[in-house]
């Protein structure tokens, strides 16, 4: 096993991210901004005086493949491990990173599991927690819009959707407002009206609804309720980030939708994303088409920032540096707790809301506070 | 109550015609074709790029959408379904399979993992007020629709001499065929009606979320599995009884299920299903008389 991480005097990043199955809508251009940020340092030299290489293996949305790309890649000597975005697929990489003493981190796992209680001392989640999602939404909401009372729709196949939901609701009841009804919805089900005809039903009309589910079905349940002359706000987390929700709603169904996500594809953001979309039309000739972009190229700058300031490749040493700096990245200001505290991110949410059908950057947020995981 | 009779109407409609597509291979082949479903993501993904990248008007954009969907169904069957059909059933039901896959992950691969946008016109984004209550255009489009399509095949299937031929094939094949009519041509008609139905379907299935994915078609391959075995596998009109009872059972599971066990609508649907595999497994209509397929 050759010594970790330098390689034949380069520096090997492997990405045991899902090119393909239910996972690859968010790994699949992770992976597109992992490369171009892996060209860009080059172009500048490197990290650490030695060349950047990016190794990938598809992941296939299956957990115990995941697990052994991450232990492949490792073998070939890679000093950190880049880890699909979510907790359970994510997870067995990570795992396989510890085990090996180096850095594993995953884009956008949001689940307040991904750190490092959970998986150990070197695993970090580059996403806020589900925790910050769920609150700042709540509090814009209640602070911001005065909105009292929701009726929640959460779609109950995956761990996401559920915790979500949970903190949302938390934090909302716990600035006094009230939760009219919590109605759940299955991805795949293909049909709402069952979600419908109870809405219909309650006696008190919420506010407005917040709907914790992913695409495609998330387009279904939004449109059946705008279709059927439900105009109140509907509000949600990062799944909503995802052009094709934006399109599939038009201008006649996208309006008075709010969610929270990691950034927003504008120099409204951030102003160095435009040096980002520039590199990016450079190599792929087009346009970056989604978040899950920006994050798969932060996550690479973010490990560079960390070795260079550990001086090595050394995986005890990167996580140290990543606990001891407050990065500034293109997906907002990033400072982890310590080791002991679960390596919880601090980060702030950037809140988006779609009027005709047209996403508009509402600022950064940093909730007043956060429910305990 | 008057919504209640239109969303289950309009999902019944639906419902039929998925169904039916599905059922039309069956009665013909004895074929239960896993590939079914991926006819309808053929026409989803042709409403989504010919609406996207060509200016054709809508209405071409679904013709050309639904022509797909039936050039794909007799592309599957040419193809792949043919050179196995001498051999035994489980070749066909395992090739079924593989042409299922092969076309999911050709769209995984050649246009994208994550769902894509589908243009839709003006009409389907419409809501119309009808007997005081307000509901999508769409619904009441996929009622009309339905009853159009189900009076052309009636048509289609009682007074042509095609559809006589595809009748007397799915009664008796061999007898058909040494009465002169051509095998081929029976069975690539079949793939092309069910192939023409499945388009239908994606029309209407696709305007509900107005995008398409490359599993988009699991869910109604699923739907046309239950209302079969409730309807009947081997008659036409036992799979449209089929499509309105699921579409009905549905609704009412819906609507009475108290909040909590709402998530476990789909088992007791299962349940309705086993019940009838135990106690009429011919389904609600009983086919006539088949015997086993020779190739």
């Amino acid at each position: 096993m050759p010594a970790s991480g330098s390689a034949g005097g380069k520096i090997v990043i492997g990405a045991a991210l899902c090119q393909t199955g239910i996972q690859a809508p968010l790994d699949e251009p992770a992976l597109r901004g992992a490369q171009l940020a892996v060209d860009v340092l080059n172009e500048k030299g490197g990290v650490l005086g030695k060349k950047l290489e990016l190794i990938s293996m598809d992941g296939k949305s299956d957990p115990v493949t995941v697990g052994n790309d991450a232990k492949q890649m490792i073998d070939k000597g890679a000093a950190a491990i880049i880890a699909p975005s979510d907790f359970d697929f994510g997870g067995p990489a990570s795992r396989e990173a510890q085990k090996a003493g180096i850095v594993g981190i995953s884009p956008c796992a949001s689940s307040p599991l991904y750190g490092s209680k959970a998986l150990g001392d070197k695993q970090f989640t580059m996403s806020m927690w589900n925790t910050t999602m769920g609150a700042a939404t709540a509090e814009y909401m209640y602070n911001k819009k005065g909105a009292k009372s929701v009726y929640v729709i959460t779609d109950d196949f995956i761990d996401y959707t559920k915790s979500l939901s949970r903190y949302f609701i938390a934090r909302f009841k716990e600035l006094g407002g009230k939760v009219v009804f919590e109605d759940t919805y299955t991805q795949g089900q293909g049909d709402v009206s069952a979600q419908l005809a109870r809405y219909k039903a309650l006696k008190e009309k919420p506010d407005f609804i917040y709907v914790s589910s992913y695409m495609p079905d998330l387009a279904l349940i939004i449109r059946t309720f705008r279709e059927n002359g439900i105009n109140v706000p509907i509000v949600g987390g990062d799944s909503y980030d995802d052009p094709a929700l934006f399109e599939a709603l038009g201008e006649k169904y996208g309006n008075d939708v709010y969610f929270d996500t990691h950034s927003f594809l504008s120099t409204a953001a951030n102003p160095k994303y435009a040096e980002f979309e520039a590199a990016y039309e450079k190599k792929f000739n087009k346009k970056p088409d989604a978040v899950w972009i920006v994050t798969g190229y932060d996550v690479v700058m973010l490990l560079a920032q960390a070795m260079e300031k550990a001086g090595s490749t050394d995986g005890a040493q990167v996580a140290k540096a990543m606990e001891n700096t407050e990065f500034d990245l293109l997906t907002g200001k990033l400072k982890w707790s310590d080791a002991a505290s679960g390596h919880e991110p601090n980060k702030a949410a950037a809140l988006v809301q779609l009027q005709g059908g047209k996403p508009e950057f509402l600022g950064w947020v940093t909730p007043e506070k956060i429910p305990a995981p | 109550m008057n919504e209640f009779i239109i969303n289950t109407l309009s999902l019944g409609s639906l419902y039929a015609l998925i169904a039916l597509g599905l059922v039309f291979v069956y009665g013909i082949l004895k074929l239960v074709n896993f590939a079914y479903g991926e006819y309808i993501m053929t026409a989803g993904y042709g409403l989504f790029l010919l609406g996207t990248y060509t200016p054709l008007p809508w209405w071409s954009v679904m013709l050309l959408s639904v022509a797909l969907a039936a050039l794909m169904s007799y592309l599957t069957e040419l193809i792949a379904f043919r050179p196995v059909r001498t051999k035994s059933l489980t070749a066909m039901l395992v090739t079924s399979f593989a042409v299922s896959v092969l076309l999911q992950n050709a769209a995984l691969l050649f246009i994208s993992p994550r769902s894509r946008a589908v243009q839709l016109p003006a009409a389907f984004n419409q809501s119309v007020a009808l007997l005081g209550v307000t509901t999508p255009l769409r619904n009441l489009l996929t009622i009309g629709t339905t009853v159009a399509l189900l009076v052309g095949l009636t048509l289609l299937m009682k007074y042509t001499v095609l559809g006589i031929a595809m009748r007397a094939a799915s009664d008796k094949f061999s007898t058909t065929r040494l009465m002169g009519v051509p095998a081929n041509l029976v069975i690539s008609v079949a793939f092309i009606i069910s192939g023409l139905l499945a388009g239908v379907v994606s029309v209407f299935w696709v305007g509900r979320s107005a995008s398409v994915d490359p599993l988009i078609g699991f869910t109604p391959l699923l739907i046309a599995f239950i209302a079969t075995v409730i309807g009947g596998m081997r008659s036409l009109v036992g799979a449209v009884a089929g499509g309105y009872v699921y579409g009905l059972l549905f609704n009412v599971l819906s609507i009475t299920l108290p909040a909590s066990v709402i998530n476990y609508r789909d088992a007791f649907m299962f349940l309705i299903v086993i019940l009838f595999l135990l106690l009429r497994p011919e389904g609600l209509i009983r086919g006539s008389y088949t015997e086993e397929r020779v190739g």
